[in-house]
Order: structure tokens, then sequence, then C-alpha cells
């Protein structure tokens, strides 16, 4: 069954015709042709799918399209202004943290939040944040050193 | 040619990957986010049964649901000749066995081989279509581990499979596809020498590659035939030909565009979708996307044999090897062809030991067809031998290092097959493990039994051919097309090639990957060839390019083509006082004489063969099993890093793959076939909380006669670690594991022995 | 998945008579349904969204120290929330529950009526006395949470009624708990076991009350009653841990699957329990660092 709706996505309100049974990743995907959040489970297990819902990373693979309402989805697509990078896109292309990119747009969303966290965020603290996105390219070690050295150049929050 | 001589500007240097931008920000296009106008979805409906007669498949219902535009079955499929072959993966495959794992006919051999697909409006009704199809079996007893397989009066899978390599031929038809048999020597003898033996049964489990981007593939399909494949593989030219045996189709109608691959691993050679998009397309006139759900990932693509194996190896008292004996079965799944010979020849290849009997048998299962990973059953015999090396340096009181390095292989050594080593460096990277921290450092003491393991890796990639051209754009810049798809950073070191061979800047050089009608017939992105292979075809058309410069250049210099030397982006002629002018000069002057198209083929390029040293520290938590690694080191020879942190990459990603394999990884398989943990919940791929930091030494033994003396590096790094882990549990608790992955419940098990769940 | 008609009901009375359509299911965070929904495990037809309505939505703070934890907060929500600081178990329990992603979706209420017997927020909740408060259409209902499950992803919940929250009462003071987990992995995975525990001792060092309750080793969740009642009124040591980690093997009742062996989970259980214990024990002042 097709419905229409107005959300939120990137900072822009939009108007879309989704099919009752998408998911968000869905609606993103196949309906907004927002193809950089990636589907890689299905089932929550992997991060590939994840955005923020008002500013907390979710597995938009879990989610339904029909539940949201004037919540603000962002997207990998919004995360910066082309031509700009985010801080974190800037350092796992410099530290080498990504190779096939499937899971990039994931870790990179699911690392973003660490930004706004208070206080020095240990190496496993890093790999905890990181623990919902699966990658099966790097072994996790250059995403690890991207992320803390973006933490590190934070003023006033590194050590 | 270049090599180790002579300073490099660009290779060897740490460049940030020149597709990296498109990667943070979502920009890369995988298969499934490639769409095309009218286009539909693609589901397949699978069998339930790991053995059946398949008796009818009726999709009249699925086709009258609304939305549904297609529908295709195995009676859609040519009934390829039994002795169909194709030039696939690192040697021939049976195109009759490839063609029915696509689409079966006549019988389903595992849970999850496609009987039909669909193509829908929308993938909620493809979906929903799936269930309107109605499949009749006739159920057969199902065939699930290699003892049952084994068996004389065991149900057979292929009537017209006899097992290649015993003479006499056999008479009937059974599940072991072939033995193979390396031997030197009498080991009968060696056993008699040694003055210690050591025996050791390892079972390893069926483990998936685990790319995070499932198969998909967009076929279209135009009136006139001319069929465009989209996909994510490993292998556009071989997908190709795939394409063309199976639905037999001349090959200039067939083109293949290889898009960005969420990883590969050896698991995305073989078809598993793309015959059925395209039946779909045809019928349809539409095109049509397929994308695998995780759990069709799972059931329905080409996991890693599972093994048996014993291997026995003797030694005398000093540490010399005097024999090693193995017997080693793989699990093929349901058609036979896993290799055998290669992955013996791995784990005895790195010691020299005058008397050797290998015998491995590839047997039929009815689970899916076997294919390959990183290095392939290279990690399965590793698992075997090195642990029985590190028992036997035990027994004998001698430290492991001391014991490798007193059999090691050198230069000119014999392998196992009896040719002589070409350039290696093992003792080299035996000398740096020797000095490193990671073993000179004494292992802290912690909360629970911590233990220190090594073992060595070996692996022979292959070489294959590979193509490429170069042309000048109009204003001197350099853009290359390769034929092989990029799986580990392939553009990036090929920009670097050419802009060290060009003498300019890397961001002068554009690279790209083309597709099966835009380059040169290119091998697969597999077996560790890419980057080596790539390099000699790249180095070739550039200096084919160079040379067609040169020509311009004397023109424009006024002399002979021998008179003119190209350095620095200057073409000098070397008359006395004589002029130059720029490569950018020359191209813009000279563009309208014609286009400069440099083209370089590399064929079977010579053996660049790939050694490892792993060290870990792990430590044993006694009361539920759990292995933490504390602590990891990968030691390997490259010959040469054109991209370092590439390179690392590479041995990073292989070693979190081993540690999932040695840890918690493996299919769990019911007694009737139905595989218990196909979703990424229950098949544990290691996250980042599970693994430390993977420190890399990058050793560099370059190869003679090979451009930039570039090794393959992508498959070693895999092979070493679940021996390594298992060496380093025994140190630290006593016990030796012989089942990988080694679980938290297998290593409690082997603590606790007839204690186990008795309180 | 199958066709579904989708409600948000704006009051729990509306809630309770959306839920006597056909195949009508509660909708929290979703992280467990909308996995059934997709793999067909469950045939949902109409989802009933509680998102909005407040009751689930909030944490009450009651004059005598007692807190009611709305069903459909999020893992994350709990875990942020100050009058969660006295519950530091039931916190952890709840970050337990996943990755990030899945603790800013996955609520209390989902992973209790889901009912799985390795939700890892049970055991916690039981071990500091959890009340779960239902409306239904014959009114409220308070009951001990432990009573809930009846059996593997089935609660006593009649179809039309709701968890509407969870009632703790405030912990008494020498009062600590612990709830620990087994998994192969450090994140992601469901429990092979799950051990909670939960101690009162008096001024010098007996046990008042000790609870002890069990995850993925039965078809609910299981109180280890034989282990609790060695405890009572004794004093704690670690003889009395290890005897009452043993104790708990015996009330355990796992199965095999493809997550472990019943023997390896009586392993679990008994090492669990007591890790557990000895958390309690540290948290109270008592028992080295081990």
């Amino acid at each position: 069954m097709r419905r229409l709706h107005q959300i939120s996505v990137n900072g822009e309100t939009v108007e879309v015709v989704s099919e009752t049974r998408d998911t968000l990743l869905d609606l993103l995907r196949d309906r907004l042709g927002l193809t950089g959040t990636k589907e890689g489970c299905g089932n929550g297990n992997c991060g590939a799918c994840t955005v923020l819902l008002d500013g907390e990373p979710v597995n938009s693979c879990l989610i339904l399209a029909v539940e949201l309402t004037d919540q603000a989805v962002v997207t990998i697509e919004g995360l910066a202004k082309p031509p700009a990078l985010h801080p974190l896109q800037q350092a796992i292309i410099d530290w080498g943290g990504t190779q096939c990119g499937f899971c990039t747009p994931g870790v990179v969303m699911s690392a973003s939040v660490l930004l706004g966290r208070k206080g020095h965020l240990s190496e496993e603290e890093i790999r905890r944040a990181l623990a919902g996105n699966l990658c099966r390219c790097t072994g996790y070690d250059k995403i690890v050193k991207a992320v803390a050295s973006v933490l590190a150049a934070v003023p006033g929050e590194g050590s | 040619m270049s090599s180790a001589a002579g300073a490099l500007n660009v290779v060897g240097k740490r460049v940030p990957r020149v597709d990296a931008k498109e990667r943070v920000t979502g920009h890369a296009i995988y298969p499934a986010d490639f769409s095309l106008p009218s286009m539909l979805h693609g589901r397949i409906k699978r069998s339930p049964h790991a053995h059946a007669r398949l008796i009818r498949v009726d999709v009249s219902k699925a086709l009258a649901l609304k939305g549904v535009r297609a529908a295709v079955t195995g009676e859609d499929f040519l009934d390829l000749p039994i002795d169909a072959k194709a030039q696939v993966g690192e040697g021939g495959a049976d195109m009759w066995y490839i063609a029915r794992m696509n689409m079966a006919k006549d019988k389903v051999l595992w849970i999850g081989h496609p009987v039909a697909a669909v193509a829908a409006d929308d993938p909620h009704i493809a979906e929903a279509a799936l269930a309107l199809i109605e499949v009749e079996y006739e159920v057969l007893t199902p065939v699930m581990t290699l003892d049952e397989a084994m068996r004389p009066d065991a149900p057979v899978l292929h009537d017209h499979c006899f097992t290649k390599g015993i003479e006499p031929r056999p008479q009937r038809p059974s599940n072991i596809g072939a033995r193979t048999l390396l031997a030197r020597g009498d080991v009968q003898q060696g056993f008699a020498e040694a003055d210690v033996v050591v025996e050791r049964r390892v079972t390893i489990d069926t483990v998936h590659q685990g790319y995070i981007e499932p198969n998909a593939a967009l076929a279209q399909v135009e009136p006139s035939g001319l069929t465009r494949v989209w996909a994510s593989t490993q292998g556009a030219f071989t997908l190709e030909i795939q394409l063309a045996v199976i639905l037999g189709k001349p090959q200039s109608l067939l083109k293949v565009i290889p898009l960005e691959i969420g990883g590969g691993f050896g698991g995305k050679i073989y078809a598993h979708i793309e015959p059925a998009a395209v039946k779909l397309a045809e019928k349809a006139g539409r095109p049509v996307k397929i994308v695998l759900s995780r759990e069709e990932v799972m059931l329905g693509t080409g996991p890693s044999p599972a093994a048996q194996i014993e291997v026995k190896v003797g030694a005398k008292r000093d540490g010399r090897l005097t024999a090693i004996q193995g017997r080693f079965l793989f699990d093929a799944g349901a058609f036979p062809g896993v290799g055998t010979t290669l992955q013996m020849q791995a784990c005895a290849n790195l010691y020299q030991c005058p008397h050797l009997k290998l015998e491995g048998f590839d047997v039929c299962t009815n689970k899916p067809r076997a294919e390959a990973y990183r290095g392939p059953g290279g990690t399965q015999t590793a698992f075997a031998v090195e642990q029985a090396m590190d028992e036997l340096a035990e027994r004998l009181n001698l430290d492991p290092l001391e014991f490798r390095d007193r059999n090691a292989s050198v230069t000119g050594s014999p392998m196992v097959v009896g040719t002589p080593f070409p350039t290696i460096g093992l003792t080299t990277i035996l000398d740096r493990v020797r000095e490193h921290p990671c073993w000179r450092d004494p292992l802290p003491a912690g909360r629970f039994p911590r233990g220190r393991g090594l073992a060595l890796g070996y692996w022979r990639g292959t070489s294959m051919t590979s193509a490429c051209h170069i042309a000048l754009t109009g204003d001197g810049r350099v853009m290359a097309t390769i034929g092989a798809v990029d799986i580990a950073g392939t553009r990036t070191s090929m920009a670097q090639v050419v802009a060290e061979e060009f003498g300019i800047d890397l961001a002068d050089v554009y690279v790209q990957t083309g597709d099966t009608k835009s380059v040169g017939f290119t091998q697969l992105s597999a077996g560790s060839r890419v980057t080596r292979t790539m390099a000699a075809a790249v180095h070739e058309a550039c200096q084919d390019a160079i040379g067609q410069l040169k020509k311009r250049a004397a023109e424009q210099l006024q002399c002979s083509p021998e008179e003119i030397a190209y350095a620095e982006r200057e073409f000098r002629s070397m008359r006395a006082g004589g002029a130059s002018i720029s490569l950018q000069s020359l191209a813009r002057a000279t563009m309208l004489d014609g286009a400069i198209v440099g083209r370089g083929v590399s064929t079977r390029l010579p053996l660049g063969v790939e050694i490892g040293a792993h060290v870990c520290d792990v430590e044993v938590d006694p009361h539920t099993g759990q292995v933490t690694v504390l602590r990891y080191t990968a030691f390997q020879d490259v010959g040469r890093a054109v991209n370092p942190p590439s390179v690392e990459g590479q041995i990073q990603g292989s070693v979190a793959q081993g540690l999932g394999w040695a840890l918690t990884e493996y299919f769990d398989y019911a007694a009737d076939g139905w595989l218990r943990n196909a979703s990424l919940l229950d098949y544990r791929i290691p996250t980042a909380l599970d693994l430390p930091a993977i420190d890399c030494v990058i050793i560099e033994t370059p190869v003679p006669d090979v451009p930039y003396g570039l090794r393959g590096v992508g498959e070693v790094p895999i092979v070493p670690v679940g021996a390594a882990i298992a060496n380093a549990i025994a140190r630290a608790t006593g016990r030796r594991q012989s089942a990988m992955p080694m679980t938290p419940e297998r290593v409690l098990r082997s603590l606790r022995g007839s204690e186990f769940g008795k309180i | 998945m199958i066709e579904f008609e989708y409600s948000v009901p704006s009051d729990l009375d509306e809630a309770i008579a959306l839920l006597s359509s056909p195949g009508a299911r509660v909708l929290a965070g979703g992280t467990d349904l909308v996995v059934q929904m997709r793999e067909r495990r469950r045939e949902v037809r109409h989802v009933i969204d509680v998102k909005r309505l407040s009751e689930l939505n909030r944490l009450e703070q009651e004059a005598d120290g007692s807190i009611r934890l709305g069903a459909a907060m999020s893992a994350t929500a709990l875990g942020r929330h100050h009058a969660l600081r006295e519950f530091p178990a039931i916190v952890q329990a709840a970050q337990m529950i996943g990755s990030y992603q899945i603790q800013n979706r996955a609520t209390l209420g989902g992973n209790i009526c889901n009912a799985a017997p390795s939700a890892d927020s049970v055991p916690p909740l039981i071990c500091h006395g959890a009340q779960a408060e239902i409306a239904g259409p014959a009114g409220r209902r308070r009951i001990a949470l432990e009573s809930l499950f009846v059996g593997p992803g089935r609660t006593c919940l009649s179809p039309q009624e709701i968890l509407v929250s969870i009632k703790l009462p405030a912990p008494p003071a020498r009062s600590a708990g612990s709830y620990l987990r087994f998994t192969p992995r450090r994140e992601m995975d469901i429990a092979v076991a799950g051990a909670g525990a939960w101690l009162h001792l008096d001024d010098r060092g007996n046990v008042i009350d000790g609870r002890v309750a069990l995850a993925a080793v039965g078809p609910t969740p299981l109180r280890a009653a034989r282990a609790e009642t060695c405890m009572r009124g004794e004093r704690l040591t670690a003889a009395l841990v290890e005897e009452a980690a043993k104790l708990a093997v015996h009330d355990a009742r796992p199965i095999s699957d493809t997550r472990g062996s019943a023997e390896y989970r009586l392993e679990l259980t008994r090492t669990l329990t007591r890790r557990a214990l000895l958390n309690c024990g540290r948290a109270l002042g008592l028992m080295e660092s081990q």
C-alpha cells in the first residue's frame, strides 16, 4: 500500500511516496535515491545502514518508514556540505581506514556522534562505539586510529 | 625494469587512495545502488531440502500476481554437456556444475539451491511471489559430513562423478571428486629415523568470506540480444565467460561492467545470481536487479570448505625434520572441484624435509559448493601442520622460532613438488621476528593464563594475464584503463606506477577499471595477482606510450627517436646543444596528429611467493574458555610495498578474518542440512571490540625480473592466524585445540575434559 | 513481510482497543519486532506504535524512593537518566542489549515482552524486585516480573494487554546488584547464559536477602531459589558464594542449541553466578578483588 510522507532528511523536509512495508532504509535508498546508506544484513547486526535519527545513530533497517513523523534523519549524504568533508571523513582517507568502502558510511555516521561527547575516549571506548559496525576489510585498526586522531584534535577534549 | 635499485618517487610512498573520497561520502556505486528506468526486482526461490529430486516447478500462480513480470526455472536454462568447461578461477571450471548451481535441474543438492526466480515491479511483490511458486520434491537422504559422504554405501550426489587420481579408475560413482598425492622419499623411513614423532588430527568448520556487501547484479537485455550486466564481481571477464557458457550467448553480445565491489575475498568469482537476472530480463523485456539478503548470502553462495586433517611429523633431537605426512579431506559441498594440491604444498613448503607424503581428497556433501577464501585451503592445512610443528618444538625443548629456522627453506631449496624456490626471504622474516619486541618482550602476567604463539604461513598466488592501455590527454596528463577489478586499492597503486613511470604527480594520473568491451582480457582479481601483474602491464603500456611520444618529440626536435631521452617530464634531444620539449607541450602540440595509446599485457609473471610469520599473545579465561587476543604482530615479505597503507590494510584485514575463523565463525549445520546460523547475529564476525590493534612488519625481498619486484600480498596473512592462536592457547593452557574455530565452549571442553558440564 | 495497518494511539485506552484487531502487535523500538516481521517469524497485520503514549515514555520517581520505568523508554534513555544511578546493574544490562544503534531504539518493554529466555534486562530487574504494571480491557494489574514469562517468546499478557511500566522499589541501604552474561563476542551477541545477582547485607556482613536470576538456561528467566536460600542469614564469604553458584546450577534447566550446549550453559551458570555475587560483595566493600 502506498502512502505519502513528509519527513525531514538532511535538514530538508521532503515529500515521498513509500510502501507501507518499507523500512526507513528502503525509503532512503529506493524511494529517495539516497544510496549512500547500505543494506548489509537486514537485521540490525552489521551497522551498514546506520543513520542519525534526532542526532543518535540507529539501524535504519529496523525502523519502519511509517514510524517517521518529524524526527530529523541525517544520512551520510547530509553529514557535510559538499565539497567539504567532515573531519572524520578526511581522517579515514588520511589513515587508510577504507578499502571496499561498503561499511564506511555507517562507520562514519556511528563515529560522528563521538565528537559531541565530553572527555577523553579510550581506544576501548572508541571500539565499543564502533562495535555495531562490522568491517571485513580493514580489521578496524586504521578506522580506530582515524577516529582517535580526530578526537585528539578536538580542542579541550582530547588528552 | 625498475626494481630495488634507484630511488622511487611515488611507488612506495604512503599516499591516500585515489577513490577514498567516494567511499567516505557514500558516493561509491555498488550494483545495489545502481538503477535503470523501468527496472524490475528479482528474487530467487530456494530449495528447503538438502538432497531431493526436483519433480515439478509451477510458477503459474506467481505469474498471476499483479506486478510480477517474469519467472524462470531450470527449464529455461540450457542443458550443458557434462564435460562443458571454461577458464574461470585459478584453473578450469566444470560449467555443468556451475550452471546447475545457478538453477537446479532434476536435482537439488543443498538447502538454498535455486529452483526458480521471479521479477516484479517492487521488491515486496517479488517476495510475495516466491510464496506462490509451487515446487514438488522427492526427498532423498542428505549427506552432511565427510564421514557420511565417504562411506561405500553413501547416497551419491552425482552419478557421473568417478574419483580422479585413483588407479584403476573406480567402477562406481562416489562423492569423492579427486584424490591427489604429493610424495618424495619414504615417510616410513623418515619416521623410523625420527627421535620424536607428533600426530595431530584436526577438524575445521565451514566458514564464509563474510563480505559486508551482499551479492548484487543488474541485467539488461536489449531487443537485439545485447546483454549488459552491472555486477559486483572479482572478474568481469570471467563472469562474462560463465554467462556465455551458461546462457549459450556469444561474447560479442555480452558486456559485463564491474561496479564497486563491497568485499569478495574469493567468494565473488563464480556467478550466483547473474544468469537468473539475465534470463529474467530477457523474458520481461526490462532490466532486472537481484540483490541477495544476508540469509541468501549464507545459503546461496560459496563458503570456504570444512576439512578433516591428520598430520604426522617427525624430527631428530637436533630439531631437523625427517618426515611430514598428511591426509587432508576437504568438504567440497554440492559440486566437486576443491583443489588440494596447492593447499598441501602450502603447509609443507617452508620446511626442508627429505620425506613427504601428502594425500588430499575433495569430497561432496549436501552443502553449498565450496569456493575460494583468501589463500583457499591454506588456513586449514596450516592449522594442522603449524600446530604439529609447534608441538614438535615443545617436545624437543626447542624455541619454536629456532625450530623453524633450523628447517627453513631458502632461495633454491626444493619445494614440495621439487622445483627450486625462487628468491625468498623466510630467514629474513624469522630474523626480524627474533629481534622484535613482540617476541622479546616477556608476556606480562594477567588475571588468567596467558601464552604466546608463533605460526608461519605460505601461499603462492597466481599470475595469469592482465591487460591495460594508457592514453594521453590533450593537456599532457595520463589516463590508464586497467582490466582488473579493484579489490585491494589497485586504482591507487597503478596510479602510483603510472606517475612513477612518467615522472609526474599522482594528481596528473587518472586510472579507471574497464569493462569487458573497453579493455583487453584480464583474469580475475584474486590469487594475490592484481597489483603485481597489473603493475607489469602498466609498466609495459607506459613504456610503449613513452616510445610513441619519443617519436613525436624527435619530429618536434628534429632528431631521431634514438637520440631522445625522457626524464623529469622533459623529452630532451641528446645532440650537442639539443633542445627539449615538456610532456605537456608535446601533447598539446601534437594532439591532432593522433592519439597516443600505449598497450601493456602481463602474462605468467615469475612466481612471487608470499611468506608470513605471525606472533600473538592470548589470555584464556579458564572458567568460560573465552580467548582474548592481547597482541598481534604479522610479519610479511611483500617484495616491495607499492602503497604501504594498502599493504598494511590487506594484512590487517586478513588477520581480522583469520581471528574470526580462529575463534568464533562457523556454519552450524543441523543433521538435515539446515543452516542454523544463517544471519550475522549467530554467524559471528569479529567486531571492533573483539580485536586488538594489528601490528604489521613489512619486509621487502624483491622478486627479480618482475617490475618493482612485487610479490602477492593479500592472501598469506590469513593463513597462519588460526595456528598462531592455537599455539598461543596451547602455551597458555597446556592443551591443544583439535577443532577450529576454537570457540569458548570448545576451549573450555578441552580444559575440563570429562568433568565438563558436571558440577 | 506481509501488508499491515499502522496506528499511533494517543492514549492507553485507544491502544488497548486497537489491540483487539487480528494480528495486532505492539511496536516500541522495533529491534525485535521489525526483524521478526521481515523474516516472517511473526505475521503482524496491525502495528500499534506505543511511542506516543506518555505513560510508557517517562520515568517517575516516587516519594518512597521507588521508581517507575516507562516500558517504551529506550535503553539509552534509561542509561542516561539520573534516577538509574541507584541501579547500575540495570543500566549495565540495558547496555548489553546491543550496539549503540540498538540501544538508541530498543526498549525495556520490548526486551521483556519479546520474552526471549536470554533477555538481558530481565535478570537484574527480577533481582531488584521489579513488578510489571499492565493495562488491559479489564483495567490495571501489577505482578512480579518473573511471573510474566510462561515460555520461550511467550508472556502471560492477554492479546489486548500492554506492559505499561516496571516498578522498582527503592534499594535498601547496603544492597548491590550485578548482572553478567557470557557471549562469544564482546558485543552484538545473544547471551549463551546470564546471571543476575543481588545482595542485601546487614552491618556485620551477613546476608539479609540474596537473589539470583538466570537467563538463557531455561524456557523463561529463572530464579535460582536454592542458591538464594543457602545464602539467607549466612555470612558473605567466598565459600558461601561458591556454594550458591553450585546450587544455581541445579536450578538451571538449559537446552542445547546453536549458541551452546546444555553442559556449557551449566558451566557458565556456575561461573557467572559466582562472579556476579562477588561483584555484589565488592560493591559492598567486602571481598578482595579477585
